[in-house]
């Protein structure tokens, strides 16, 4: 009996120091991220490349590699021209938007709080609770926003008015609009959240010493609070703008692309292509181009915020 | 609402301890070189007065009187709440009018007669299952992530290995790739891998998505925590494994609450990826793809499908007002490196 005791004692030992070694090796922490990260991210990346470069269909097995014919094809395309036009205005304007909201807001909601304005916490909850609600809802709240019934809020109010109804989602410009006011709605919560914690973390006493100076508002604003802030901004800005050009339920609820192609963001335009067309080379080759937007707005938000030594 | 008792001086005062802890220098001519050489220069009577920058600044300084600077800081306030949230609360007005009722003159935000006609259909288009999917797959979701990316934060934080900063940069690289970029890959993967049409498909997927970002947020709330902490559990006889448990997990607690709210909003509001994943297999759809379809079929009863806006963002925001305090704090207390 006490020889088994000891037998199992010392395989207890050796597995507790066998243990004790593998977790020395960080590649034991890391493994289930490496490897859900690579089946899930790295390897759909360059699926999604070489994909492009064929003629592959959902509907069909089997495919053909064609070079650049999935390009050629979209750079011909004028529809396609025209859907990076729309991605492109959804996109800027929605940064710009959230941006600067979020920014006027987290300064406002952070003045509220060192002056002990009431109502701070009532803003700041008000703004998250648009972010929290799920995209597709998002999209039928602002349908029923904005339909052109008594039911559309908006047209309720101004038929009071005697103006309307207006035609928020037939219009091709107001329909676009719209769905710039929808996102807004949304992505605020977001920049102001980042930007209210970037608030917190500059050093009351530049402020200090920016009055001793004599500095009025607008110069402790301009050359204390930016240049601190400037880190949070390019955060924000670059996810902002990942989230904006990617944008898809919200829209695809709102509107569905309508009306004609005049919301057709370019998210919107690959997934018709790829699960309604069932092309999902020409999807892959679209994919590919969002990619490469998204890689290069961030090198050139990189760039001109020349904070590369502090990401 | 309950006040945030943390906020106003104690705020302040931290990050002003926080900054002299670390060593540098805390006199103000210090503060001034290193600010980045922009100088602050005071009201200055210079021709610059006449550009249109200048006149700005002046203008800016004068109204800037507190009392001028209240009065625009409660306006704003009242006209966000007004923005962001009237429409929530003109959706709850709409599903509870009766059938046919359209808003009368003068507008009033509750109906004369509250009817509950419209959330009955909703329930029976199957609302029921749909939040019970959701349900499993967020809590399922969340715990994966939190499981797989509060040991990769911990190993970016506390080891030191070549490619350490390389790796961290590679994962976070993967946070500026939207998934939906990679749908339509994603939907072969899914299909090779037999996860098409399955719960624990789309739950891994989740896993997969969500972890960089969650790791970067963990890794700076790991990095706040002095190292003396490990090395005391290590030879108290800890291994690795332990110490995160017991020595590290609470101080880090603040951060799982941000990461897990985070992710219980964005797993919960999903929608692209359960749409691909997840295809016409209806038991299993969550409560995105169940509201999308059922307006689908509903065309123009805004009635019904106001009310299955409801239902659907309901949980989320009881769930979230409870916790945003905590939210809201763990993200500015905790070092959302910016």
């Amino acid at each position: 009996m006490a020889t088994a005791d000891s037998t199992t004692e010392q395989v207890l030992t050796r597995v507790r120091a066998t243990w004790r070694r593998l977790l020395e090796q960080p590649l034991v922490w890391l493994a289930p991220t490496l490897v859900l990260l690579a089946v899930f991210q790295l390897y759909p990346m360059l699926e999604a490349v070489l994909m492009s470069f064929t003629d592959e269909s959902l509907v069909r097995p089997g495919a053909e590699f064609v070079g650049i014919q999935q390009y050629a094809r979209l750079a011909t395309d004028p529809e396609f021209w025209e859907m990076l036009r729309v991605t492109a205005v959804y996109a800027f304007s929605s940064v710009v938007l959230h941006v600067l909201l979020g920014l006027v807001l987290a300064l406002a909601i952070d003045y509220g709080v060192r002056r002990g304005l009431r109502g701070h916490l009532t803003t700041r909850v008000s703004v998250l609770l648009a972010w929290i609600v799920p995209g597709i809802i998002i999209g039928l709240v602002w349908k029923v926003m904005l339909v052109e019934s008594q039911f559309g809020a908006i047209n309720h109010f101004l038929g009071l008015v005697g103006v309307g109804p207006v035609p928020f989602r037939s219009d091709p410009t107001l329909a676009l609009a719209s769905t710039i006011a929808a996102g807004t709605w949304r992505g605020t919560a977001f920049s102001m959240i980042m930007i209210y914690g970037g608030l917190q973390r500059v050093p009351t006493r530049l402020y200090e010493a920016a009055r001793v100076d004599g500095a009025g508002r607008w110069h402790r604003f301009r050359h204390v609070t930016l240049p601190q802030l400037k880190s949070v901004l390019f955060v924000t800005t670059v996810l902002v703008t990942i989230y904006a050009l990617n944008t898809f339920d919200l829209i695809f609820a709102l509107t569905g692309g309508g009306p004609g192609r005049a919301t057709q963001v370019l998210a919107l335009f690959m997934y018709q292509e790829a699960f309604q067309d069932y092309a999902l080379g020409r999807g892959a080759a679209i994919a590919v181009v969002m990619l490469a937007a998204n890689l290069l707005l961030t090198g050139v938000y990189l760039y001109a915020f020349d904070i590369s030594e502090e990401v | 609402m309950t006040h945030d008792t943390h906020r106003p001086d104690g705020a302040t005062t931290d990050s002003a301890d926080t900054h002299q802890s670390d060593g540098t220098t805390t006199d103000s001519a210090d503060t001034h070189r290193s600010d980045g050489g922009a100088t602050i220069e005071p009201e200055r009577p210079d021709p610059s007065t006449d550009t249109a920058v200048g006149r700005l600044e002046k203008f800016a300084d004068t109204v800037g009187s507190p009392v001028v600077v209240d009065a625009a800081v409660y306006l704003l306030y009242a006209v966000s709440v007004a923005f962001f949230v009237f429409p929530v609360l003109w959706v709850v007005s709409a599903s509870l009018r009766p059938a046919g009722e359209l808003f009368s003159y003068p507008f009033r935000l509750l109906p004369p007669e509250v009817s509950l006609s419209a959330y009955r259909q909703v329930f029976d288009a199957g609302m029921v299952t749909w939040l019970f999917n959701s349900t499993v797959v967020t809590v399922l979701g969340v715990g994966g992530i939190l499981a797989v990316s509060i040991p990769a934060a911990y190993a970016f934080s506390r080891f030191e290995f070549r490619g350490r900063r390389g790796l961290l940069g590679v994962v976070l690289m993967f946070q500026m790739i939207s998934p939906v970029i990679i749908i339509v890959p994603l939907y072969t993967v899914m299909s090779t891998l037999g996860l098409l049409r399955t719960r624990a498909g789309l739950v891994l997927l989740y896993v997969g998505i969500q972890t960089p970002f969650s790791i970067w947020l963990l890794k700076g709330y790991f990095d706040t925590i002095p190292t003396e902490l490990d090395y005391a559990a290590r030879i108290d006889g800890c291994n690795r494994l332990q110490t995160l448990r017991y020595v590290l997990l609470r101080p880090v607690a603040p951060g799982i609450a941000v990461v897990a709210i985070f992710n219980t909003v964005l797993t919960w509001s999903e929608f692209v990826l359960a749409f691909t994943v997840l295809r016409s297999e209806s038991r299993l759809h969550t409560i995105s793809i169940g509201v999308y379809k059922f307006q689908g079929q509903y065309g123009n009863d805004w009635r019904a499908i106001a009310a299955a806006s409801v239902v659907g963002m309901l949980p989320l925001i009881v769930v979230f007002l409870g916790l945003q305090r905590y939210f809201v704090k763990g993200l500015v207390e905790g070092s959302l490196k910016g």
